[in-house]
């Protein structure tokens, strides 16, 4: 998502408007509605997370982490994220540098070709991998063969992840890299300074607030991923299971609080997102 | 030489932005590039830097040549537009990152440092980051920077360009003390020629990619070479004369309404013919009548507008019939609007004090002759429709609004004289009709086909060597308003003897030398073998948008030579220019 | 022939732009290809049997329509928020604002299973709407709350940027030549703000469509009732049936570059817009 200036914001919100009675009305309204219906859709659910997974007591809350599959499913996420993450950052970095800081043909194809795991439902993220990896797919005997598991397995699970996350950094890092220009790296370059050391120095200080709310939304968008892994997983407990998937079994045997637990923790994860952002929006990111 | 610049050509996707440029800039000179945007000048110096690879020619530092050399490897400073400083670190890691890369000790950066502050006169200001500075602190900062690794050259990119008026003379003046307390060579890139008189020691101006001229401060505004220089060093007022031997006569006033040679510095010697007088706005004198003059008369007028602007007064002077008509500079159709712009300062204020609709004489005390060979156009057909649809010809509207100067129509029936170029369309009698152009005294003549667009290589050739220098100085004049490649077309009889060849070259490079010294004009040499007219036809036939300029000094056989070109059929618009032998000075 | 790129002094774009392609190729489009030559090697006829069982047919019917309606529900109060917080300052908006994209940054089984929660006949909301005979968990009702929750800050972040641009002095200008206040909305807000509407409307209406982990536990899953395409998919996948899998992963594939073709003219037609009016 992309972040706003939120000095002009403000600035807008707190013009001075016409105060008559019809604006005060409309006013109201408005807020009303959009308190009414945010209210229902959006804070009530996060409050039932909190409010179900303590319904039986900060005891029986921490007792879910206790649980030997679910310890297994967030070390399986934690797992996921960071060997996830990293790559996806990387990509980021490569996929700005080629594209913000050149002009070449077919440059359109590739920001598409980007943006399409965003656009794909995840269940199909996850399934174009079934189909090449799985038992019946292309390269399934071959696996099969030599004993290796992709699918139903945790390299299965960092692949799919991998596809419905890779946008995010990418997508934080081009558009700031393209609106920064080139002016800074090219007085590095005149001053003496190699490629390497002119991104080091100059590219990556220049972009790490935008660096790093890609990283903290791709982190959590990798951790909270349920379609695609969901396709890949198998769901075998306590082995394939990931913290969001883990919900889903706690939810269906109606263990509301061990379901919700887990959700808290994802839910924090969340909040911690949205923090970042807004921290990030507000500091080093002012766009010129 | 500090910088070199040999024939430095940059296209982008085919259209040169900078054409065919070559300079000498000295050891501690300050060099100024000013021209108007996209003119190819910020082009040129990230050439220099090294930020922008050139298709053609060799830059040289230091009798170095760096053309393919890496802009790392460049040891040039150059300072942004924006100041491009490193945000994320402080003023003093902006200065030693140049210092930093070279792996110099910290107690020696800090050194360089510190003298650099004080230099930009920013003492204090190290631990400082760049969004917690003004604009012109930035831009300081930003010079320090480029400065820190002893660059053989400054380069400075409109370094002024986002400040404000008071910062940027305070800012010019730091710069201009840098330099000089340095002595270190600089090239700054402007467009605004106040800031280029200020800080210049050469001044070299840009248009269309194209390096117009290159001089003094003061040279280039009291004897710019064209038009363009003329009009954008300064306020101008361009007229059309005709400069006899006796001085020069304006408009249609005869004997009655010019000036002796006195005031106009028209070259010697010169021949009898139209030409273009540049005279400046504060070279003008007015009085109640013309005996009350100090100086020579050029017309009378009628005072239309005064304003008030401090020192000085702006009047705007409405010409008398007669001398109106030679006034050019104003309207971009050529046409000027009569109106000549006048400054006066206060001391003549109260000397002669005017108001709006006041009758005045007008006198000048200096008029600069531009020693441009087309002067103005004259569309010739056998009707009056016919030559107003000719003047109207996408080509020549366009020319001559670059050019600014107009396009008069005349037709086979009306005597007066045909001054300057004459127009014609390529039409079945077109060579008659040049040879009967020729024969009344007319010495250009372009022959335009229908739909011929704005050219992009211009071909010269002179079939005659008598018409060589006029040839030249006509194309010279053509490619300064016309963004193309000049490219001289030399012919030499298929059965010509190999011990003649090497001879021919010479006389190619000879011809080559002789445009960059006489007339500033860079152009590339091509050399061809064969019939000379077949050869051009075949040359104008490879590409569309181009133009031919054929010197020639014989009429005889014109048709029989290069009938072939002036045909309707043909795409390509040529110029013939034409000398003939003995009236070669 | 032009060469591939525009020369640079900045180096690394045989690195990048080469790891770059690596990256989309072995992660996307090998994958993709698996997808599309997979349904290609179908005979036409068993394809065309496979995207159009009764059971196929029903769940398009809900996973579009229950878009549908969500994306036009979050027209409406996507733009009421979006001007809401643009335009008003009242206690709290700061953090509201930030509070929008939770959604975006919610794991959507943690939604699914919070929104069942509420929705259901005991939950908080769902005891009130019961009495009132309206089921929403369980039902397409549920599934349009859901997909609506979801699309939401899709809507809201698009027009925000563009309800900024609005200039407040255009609206003043207008009412001081005696514009009422629904024209200058009509006239004046809306033209500025629709691209962005448009926009944010195919943005949630794509996502929706695709959606699936906050939809499948307030659906009831019910075949030819409330299961979503989506799901059909999954369930096929644990059938094995990976070809009629394919066959339905196609056919939502092709919506969705369908999508992501709209949303690219959509923005290239509010940047014309943008420069037409000169900001």
């Amino acid at each position: 998502m992309a972040s706003r200036p939120y000095a002009l914001l403000d600035e807008v919100a707190t013009r001075p408007g016409r105060d008559t009675a019809v604006s005060a009305v409309v006013r109201w309204t408005f807020i009303t509605l959009s308190m009414v219906f945010l209210a229902a859709l959006l804070f009530a659910p996060l409050a039932t997370v909190i409010a179900m997974a303590l319904a039986k007591g900060l005891g029986a809350y921490f007792a879910t982490f206790l649980d030997p599959d679910t310890r297994a499913a967030i070390r399986l996420t934690l797992i996921t994220a960071l060997v996830v993450v990293p790559i996806n950052t990387v990509f980021g970095f490569a996929a700005g540098w080629s594209i913000a800081k050149f002009e070449f043909k077919g440059k359109s194809f590739l920001i598409t070709l980007i943006d399409l795991p965003l656009a794909v439902s995840p269940v199909i993220s996850g399934m174009i991998y079934v189909l090449l990896f799985g038992l019946q797919g292309w390269f399934g005997r071959y696996l099969q063969d030599h004993n290796i598991s992709i699918i139903f397995a945790l390299p299965g699970i960092i692949l799919a992840t991998m596809f419905v996350t890779f946008p995010y950094v990418a997508r934080e890092l081009i558009p700031l890299m393209q609106q920064l220009g080139n002016d800074e790296e090219e007085a590095a370059i005149t001053l003496g300074a190699g490629g390497w050391l002119t991104f080091f120095r100059v590219t990556l200080p220049k972009v790490r607030w935008g660096l790093l709310y890609g990283i903290i939304l791709c982190n959590a968008r990798a951790m909270g991923e349920f379609g695609a892994v969901s396709v890949v997983s198998g769901h075998i407990r306590g082995l394939t299971n990931t913290m969001p998937l883990h919900i889903e079994i706690l939810y269906n045997e109606y263990n509301f609080v061990g379901a919700f637990a887990v959700a808290s923790l994802l839910m924090l994860l969340a909040l911690a997102t949205l923090v970042v952002k807004t921290l990030v929006e507000r500091t080093g990111y002012r766009r010129r | 030489m500090s910088i070199t610049l040999d024939q430095v050509t940059k296209r982008y996707q085919g259209v040169p932005v900078v054409n065919d440029v070559s300079i000498d800039i000295g050891d501690g000179e300050f060099f100024v590039l000013l021209g108007p945007s996209g003119s190819g000048k910020s082009t040129l110096l990230r050439a220099v830097a090294g930020l922008t690879g050139v298709d053609h020619g060799r830059i040289s530092l230091h009798g170095r040549d760096v053309t393919h050399v890496p802009a790392q490897k460049r040891d040039v400073g150059l300072v942004f537009q924006n100041y491009a400083l490193f945000r994320h670190m402080t003023v003093a890691d902006n200065i030693e990152f140049a210092l930093r890369v070279r792996r110099v000790r910290a107690s020696a950066r800090r050194e360089r440092r510190r003298e650099l502050l004080r230099l930009v006169a920013l003492e204090g200001m190290d631990e400082r980051l760049p969004a917690q500075l003004s604009g012109g602190q930035q831009q300081r900062v930003a010079v320090a920077r480029a400065l820190a690794h002893k660059p053989e050259v400054l380069l400075l990119d409109e370094p002024f360009g986002a400040l404000d008026a008071k910062i940027r003379e305070e800012l010019r003046r730091t710069i201009r003390q840098v330099q000089r307390e340095l002595g270190i060579t600089t090239v700054l890139v402007t467009h605004d020629q106040e800031e280029a008189f200020a800080l210049a020691d050469r001044i070299g101006v840009m248009n269309l990619g194209r390096l117009l001229e290159i001089g003094r401060p003061d040279e280039l505004y009291t004897r710019p070479a064209t038009r363009f220089v003329a009009t954008f060093l300064g306020a101008a007022n361009l007229l059309l004369a005709r400069q006899t031997k006796n001085g020069l006569r304006f408009g249609t006033l005869g004997a009655e309404g010019g000036a002796d040679g006195s005031v106009a510095d028209v070259p010697q010697g010169a021949r009898e013919q139209e030409v273009v007088a540049v005279i400046r706005p504060e070279e003008i004198e007015l009085a109640p009548a013309r005996r009350a003059l100090v100086c020579s008369y050029l017309a009378a007028g009628v005072v239309e507008e005064v304003a008030f602007t401090g020192a000085l007064e702006r009047l705007r002077i409405r010409l008398s019939a007669g001398a109106a008509e030679a006034e050019l500079s104003r309207a971009a159709n050529g046409n000027g609007d009569g109106l000549l712009e006048v400054t006066r300062s206060q001391h003549e204020q109260r000397a002669f004090g005017v108001t709006p609709g006041q009758s005045v004489a007008i006198g000048v005390r200096r008029i600069h002759v531009l020693p441009t060979p087309l002067s103005s156009f004259t569309a010739y057909a056998a009707t009056l429709a016919q030559a107003t649809e000719l003047s109207l010809h996408p080509l020549l509207a366009e020319l001559a609004s670059r050019m600014r100067t107009r396009v008069s129509t005349r037709t086979a029936d009306e005597h007066a004289a045909i001054t300057g170029a004459a127009v014609i369309a390529a039409e079945p009698e077109a060579v008659a009709k040049i040879e009967w152009l020729l024969k009344e005294g007319v010495e250009e003549v372009l022959v335009l086909p229908q739909g011929a667009g704005p050219p992009q290589r211009v071909l010269i050739h002179w079939a005659d060597d008598a018409a060589r220098g006029a040839t030249l100085a006509v194309a010279a004049s053509l490619l300064r308003h016309v963004a193309a490649e000049g490219v001289y077309v030399g012919i030499l009889p298929t059965s010509t003897p190999d011990g003649q060849r090497p001879h021919s070259m010479r006389a190619l490079l000879d011809a080559r030398s002789e445009a960059q010294a006489v007339h500033g004009l860079e152009m590339r040499t091509e050399l061809r073998f064969g019939d000379v007219a077949e050869e051009l036809a075949r040359r104008l036939a490879e590409s569309p948008d181009q133009i031919l300029i054929l010197g020639i000094s014989q009429l005889t056989g014109l048709g029989a030579r290069f009938g072939a070109l002036l045909r309707p059929e043909a795409r390509s618009p040529v110029l013939i220019v034409h000398r003939a032998a003995d009236l070669r000075t | 022939m032009k060469p591939l790129r525009q020369p640079s002094v900045l180096p690394g774009f045989g690195l990048t732009f080469g790891f770059t392609t690596l990256f989309l190729s072995g992660v996307v489009l090998l994958p993709l290809a698996a997808l599309v030559l997979m349904t290609a090697s179908m005979p036409w006829s068993e394809f065309l049997h496979v995207i159009t069982t009764p059971r196929a047919i029903g769940s398009y019917r809900l996973s579009f329509g229950a878009s549908l309606l969500a994306a036009s529900i979050n027209v409406v109060f996507g733009f009421i928020i979006a001007w809401t917080l643009v335009r008003y300052e009242f206690p709290g908006r700061k953090i509201i604002d930030a509070l929008i994209d939770m959604p975006f940054a919610l794991p959507t089984a943690v939604s699914g299973i919070a929104l069942t929660t509420v929705f259901a006949a005991n939950g908080w909301i769902g005891r009130y709407l019961e009495p009132l005979g309206i089921k929403v968990a369980y039902t397409w009702i549920g599934v349009t709350v859901a997909l609506t929750l979801i699309g939401m800050p899709f809507v809201v972040r698009s027009v925000q940027p563009a309800l900024l641009e609005v200039q407040r002095d255009l609206e003043d200008a207008a009412e001081t030549l005696g514009a009422g206040r629904f024209y200058v909305f009509r006239r004046i807000i809306l033209p500025t703000v629709l691209p962005a509407l448009l926009t944010g409307f195919t943005l949630a209406f794509a996502r929706a469509v695709g959606e699936y982990g906050s939809v499948i536990f307030i659906s009831g899953n019910i075949p030819m009732r409330t299961e979503i395409t989506p799901l059909l998919i999954v369930i096929r996948l644990e059938e094995f049936d990976y070809r009629g899998a394919a066959a339905l992963g196609f056919v939502m594939l092709v919506i969705s570059f369908g999508m992501l073709l709209t949303i690219n003219l959509l923005q290239a037609w509010g940047r014309r817009r943008h420069v037409a009016t000169g900001h």
